[in-house]
């Protein structure tokens, strides 16, 4: 054997060796934690920080342990005659409710504006008009046409939620290319074929952007709707607990509906990624 | 199959109240056989004359007939190669070739097979499940070829389809369509720009001239035969007869281009 296929055996052995376990370097590890967990740490620590010094009044900033033990207790005994689940069910019932018939009405509608200019000319002023008014300013009319009851809140829902996924589905239709359904009409696509295989697939990524948008609204717009007549809800509990100035449950009330509306998105965002894995890269 | 432009003019309102002459009197027979070529600078209304071929643009002057029969608008019978990737983002490879397919209801056995052959002919074999967006620019153009195949139109048009490649992979590509040219005896109308590729491709080449749109002169040529013979590009590229056109037609572009626009353009800049 010659020196030449020795040298080329250790160095096939170094190859192969196992890599050497290298030294936990902390200051690596830190700095590969997104830097929102540091500012969130930060946020809370300088609210523990403010409420255990009593530098504000426990009345306008409880401290987060109190917050935590009222959450614990919501959530077992209830509050305003319902657990904190019961509260949270209720309003994540009328959300995704009013989610669904704002999807199943205004993605169709959207794209039909898009493709059609008649449908365009009949829905569009009054979309418009009414997109930009806050709901609250519209409330007192629907509860005079719909009554305090349940229909009521989950059309204002809906209403809050339509506008941003037709706006959103119509303006989908506009962004596909005009290539791809020459290509399909060119490949002996009818009219009908040229609307469900391409543009109502091709306007799915506006389309999911409109449902995005749309959960913000909805959860924003829940407090609003749960202002009346509610007795149960995650808006009502807080109201109801500012009313009594329970201050710990209004923190407790805050911070659920933020999860949910959290999780929500993060539902969407993984819809996404499932169905339009191609976004930015077309 | 004789796909027919008469006088085919295309005229339309431009600024100031001044029309645009995107296509001035274009006379143009495309008969089963070699590809024919459009070759001309930008403007010069190639991409117009293969718009009114595949049906996407309205003549206002003359008639565009396909076997005897008016064209009043796409269809099977002329399969389309953009210039842009138009493929489906939500499709894979095979579902893009098979896209046609599709349409026609085919069931998707049937549809794999054939999408599986095409992607073969196109040397794609092994990306049947792969998306769109994860291939380069010139597979996505083979994609494209393979699926204005999948439903076997009997004409081919072309519309810069290796314009965004480098120059090597345009290379390549144009070897790969000679291959299949040669294989399938497609017939195929291809615009380019590129006085080289035009050359190499066409067996015969209409060279346009802009402002209006027209054909200025046409050549009959042999050198796509010779490549699908022998296999050998760069004897082709480097013949002297080959060397010679292309100096040729170059001139006759600039010539005509310069002559027609120049003037007026530095006068508005000015």
């Amino acid at each position: 054997m010659t020196d030449l296929s020795l040298t080329a055996r250790r160095e096939a052995l170094h190859r192969d060796a196992p890599e050497a376990v290298a030294p936990i370097n902390l200051a690596a590890l830190l700095r590969r934690i997104p830097i929102g967990v540091y500012s969130s740490i930060g946020l809370i620590a300088g609210w523990a920080v403010v409420s255990e010094m009593h530098l504000v009044p426990a009345l306008f900033l409880p401290s987060p342990i109190t917050v935590l033990q009222q959450f614990i207790v919501v959530a077992t005994d209830g509050f305003s005659n319902a657990t904190l689940a019961q509260h949270a069910g209720t309003s994540l019932f009328r959300v995704l409710f009013a989610f669904a018939i704002a999807a199943s009405v205004g993605i169709p509608l959207g794209l039909a504006m898009g493709v059609n200019r008649w449908v365009r000319g009949v829905f569009d002023p009054p979309i418009s008009f009414y997109w930009p008014i806050p709901p609250l300013a519209y409330l007192p009319l629907i509860i005079i046409w719909l009554g305090i009851g349940e229909a009521a809140k989950i059309a204002l829902i809906t209403l809050a939620m339509l506008a941003p996924i037709v706006v959103n589905a119509q303006a989908g239709v506009r962004s596909v290319l005009e290539g791809r359904i020459q290509a399909a009409l060119s490949l002996g696509a009818s009219r009908r074929q040229v609307f469900f295989h391409v543009i109502a697939r091709g306007a799915l990524p506006e389309i999911l952007t409109g449902l995005r948008i749309a959960v913000g609204f909805g959860w924003g717009t829940l407090v609003a709707a749960e202002l009346v007549a509610a007795t149960r809800g995650l808006g009502f509990m807080t109201l109801s607990a500012a009313q009594f100035l329970v201050t710990e449950v209004v923190f407790v009330g805050i911070f659920s509906i933020a999860a949910l509306a959290m999780l929500c998105l993060a539902a969407i965002r993984l819809l996404e990624r499932l169905l339009t894995p191609w976004k930015g890269k077309d | 199959m004789t796909l027919a432009i008469e006088h085919g003019s295309v005229t339309y309102p431009g600024k100031d109240q001044a029309t645009v002459q995107a296509l001035a009197d274009v006379t143009l027979e495309i008969q089963e056989g070699g590809p024919v070529v459009a070759l001309g600078a930008s403007g010069c209304g190639k991409t117009s004359l293969l718009n009114v071929m595949a049906g996407f643009l309205p003549l206002t002057g003359g008639s565009a007939t396909f076997d005897g029969r008016p064209i009043t608008g796409p269809g099977r019978d002329r399969g389309v190669v953009f210039q842009k990737d138009t493929l489906y983002p939500w499709l894979n490879v095979r579902d893009n070739v098979a896209f046609g397919l599709r349409l026609q209801g085919l069931k998707a056995a049937a549809r794999h097979a054939r999408a599986a052959d095409l992607l073969e002919l196109v040397e794609l074999g092994d990306f049947a499940i792969a998306a769109p967006h994860q291939l380069s620019g010139g597979m996505r153009q083979r994609v494209g070829l393979a699926r204005a195949l999948a439903t076997d139109p009997k004409v081919l048009l072309m519309d810069e389809p290796f314009g965004a490649l480098d120059s090597l992979t345009r290379e390549s590509m144009q070897e790969l369509l000679v291959d299949i040219w040669a294989r399938t005896r497609k017939t195929i109308f291809f615009i380019t720009h590129a006085i080289e590729e035009a050359l190499f491709l066409g067996t015969e080449i209409v060279v346009m001239s802009p402002r209006p749109g027209r054909i200025v002169r046409r050549y009959s040529l042999d050198f796509v035969h010779r490549f699908a013979a022998d296999g050998d590009a760069a004897a082709v590229r480097s013949d002297p007869r080959f060397i010679a056109l292309r100096e040729e037609i170059r001139t006759l572009i600039h010539d005509t281009g310069r002559r027609r626009h120049d003037r007026p353009q530095l006068d508005r800049a000015a």
